[in-house]
């Protein structure tokens, strides 16, 4: 047993609620942060989960746990310094440009009506994709990101609106965090290597895939410098 | 089962009373690539980018000012003395502060600059790196309470692993992957890499591809899957 039998069982009954507590605290703050939409209370609520770390640390309750908390204590203080002094640089550079212009899906400099946007979009669109979701991995996943790219460009030159690209770079996001979670239980759970593989594989595929949303992100800022 | 993993095997030990670092080809490698690094960070002058405007031929040339640069390179040189410390060192809460060093400093690197839609991404990083330090402390506390000790060393002679170490290794691993910007973090840290001033902004890449290697490590100390 690791905890000495001079403490007595009542306080190392203690460590199992103290752990529940920090988590369910920093689960607050998360909840607080979704529905929040001021970024400063954002960044107010931020510091509650960095408290209920130190909840969790303070749990442990020996020495080198106490000795443990006060670096903690110091980072956070560190870290929401430095990010109130972007918040503050930020709002202060935001001041004078003004907010709410539309702008297009895929913002083009020139008009590109081009005769296979109107027949073929589908068709192309649905070869690429199903190509790359054989190959899968990073090539398949260029592959079939060049499709949907393709399909969206030609519903916009046929006038048709189309979703955002903030969601598409949203689920390549959760598509890596298959990839990363493959890495992983190749390292923790080897004996699960197919699902490790087939998570990473597939991960990395719809990634590239929707990789082609940050295209049209970026495309849509350089119009709003205008 | 000892720290000898990855095809390497112990060169030795530099006890430092509480604090014994140990030294296997693996860390040194990696603690000099960061030191050599950061070296020619140290020496370089910051590029000067030339952007494409959309829509004409123009382009249009970025330069950092003087006062920036010093303060960037400042904290660039510190960004990667706290990789080269996190790749060498032998103590899991050494490894959380180091991490949550490096989140500080990049968010530090790109505070400076002017672009509006930079700052809104250093600031959206900010928060995740102050929500994942939570799993990050929480889960070397996890690994400290359910095994009496955070050295590594100590750590990997245990013969078993408990399902607490395992969940703690699980949250370092969240928590690395929130404070170095990965998974499905990575958009933010995408944007912040678009200013201009390179070389010290290839730090902030570098340490997260470092760090994630040496949390692999840490991660198959503690869970010995093979």
């Amino acid at each position: 047993m690791i905890v000495p039998d001079v403490v007595s069982p009542v306080v190392v009954a203690l460590y199992t609620p103290a752990v529940i507590v920090g988590i369910v605290a920093g689960l607050i703050g998360l909840l607080g942060i979704s529905f929040e939409k001021n970024d400063l209370h954002i960044l107010i609520l931020t510091d509650l989960v960095g408290i209920a770390m130190l909840v969790i640390v303070a749990a442990v309750g020996t020495d080198l746990a106490e000795s443990l908390i006060l670096p903690g204590l110091v980072v956070e203080l560190a870290e929401i310094l430095a990010i109130s002094e972007v918040l503050m640089s930020r709002e202060m550079r935001k001041n004078g440009t003004k907010e709410g212009k539309h702008v297009p899906l895929v913002p083009l400099p020139m008009k590109m009506d081009m005769e296979v946007l109107h027949t073929a979009p589908v068709f192309i669109s649905v070869i690429l994709i199903a190509q790359g979701a054989f190959m899968s991995g990073f090539t398949g996943g260029a592959v079939a990101g060049a499709g949907i790219l393709f399909y969206v460009l030609s519903r916009t030159v046929r006038g048709v609106p189309s979703g955002m690209w903030e969601g598409i770079a949203g689920a390549s996001g959760i598509a890596w965090c298959f990839w990363l979670a493959g890495f992983m239980v190749f390292f923790v759970f080897p004996q699960y290597w197919l699902l490790a593989l087939f998570l990473a594989a597939f991960g990395i595929f719809i990634k590239v895939t929707f990789k082609a949303g940050l295209i049209g992100v970026l495309g849509r800022e350089e119009f709003k410098k205008e | 089962m000892d720290v000898s993993i990855l095809g390497a095997h112990l060169l030795g030990y530099i006890p430092l009373g509480d604090i014994v670092l140990y030294m296997t080809p693996f860390n040194l490698f990696m603690f000099a690539a960061a030191l050599a690094f950061t070296f020619l960070i140290a020496i370089s002058k910051t590029e000067a980018q030339v952007e494409a405007e959309f829509g004409s031929l123009k382009d249009r040339e970025v330069r950092v000012g003087r006062a920036e640069f010093k303060i960037r390179r400042f904290l660039a040189i510190v960004c990667g003395l706290a990789t080269a410390g996190a790749m060498i060192t032998g103590d899991l809460f050494d490894f959380t502060l180091f991490i949550c060093l490096i989140g500080i400093v990049n968010i530090g690197i790109v505070a400076a600059v002017k672009q509006v839609d930079v700052l809104d991404a250093a600031y959206q990083y900010g928060l995740i790196a102050m929500m994942a330090s939570l799993p990050l402390f929480g889960g070397a506390a996890l690994v400290l309470a359910s095994t009496g000790t955070i050295s590594l060393l100590q750590i990997a002679q245990l013969s078993s692993t408990t399902p607490m170490m395992l969940l703690g290794s699980i949250l370092v691993f969240l928590g690395v992957a929130g404070e170095s910007g990965v998974a499905p973090f990575f958009a933010t840290k995408a944007e912040m890499f678009r200013t201009p001033g390179s070389p010290f902004l290839l730090i902030i890449h570098l340490s997260s591809l470092l760090v994630i290697v040496r949390a692999i490590e840490i991660m198959l100390i503690i869970n010995k899957p093979f």
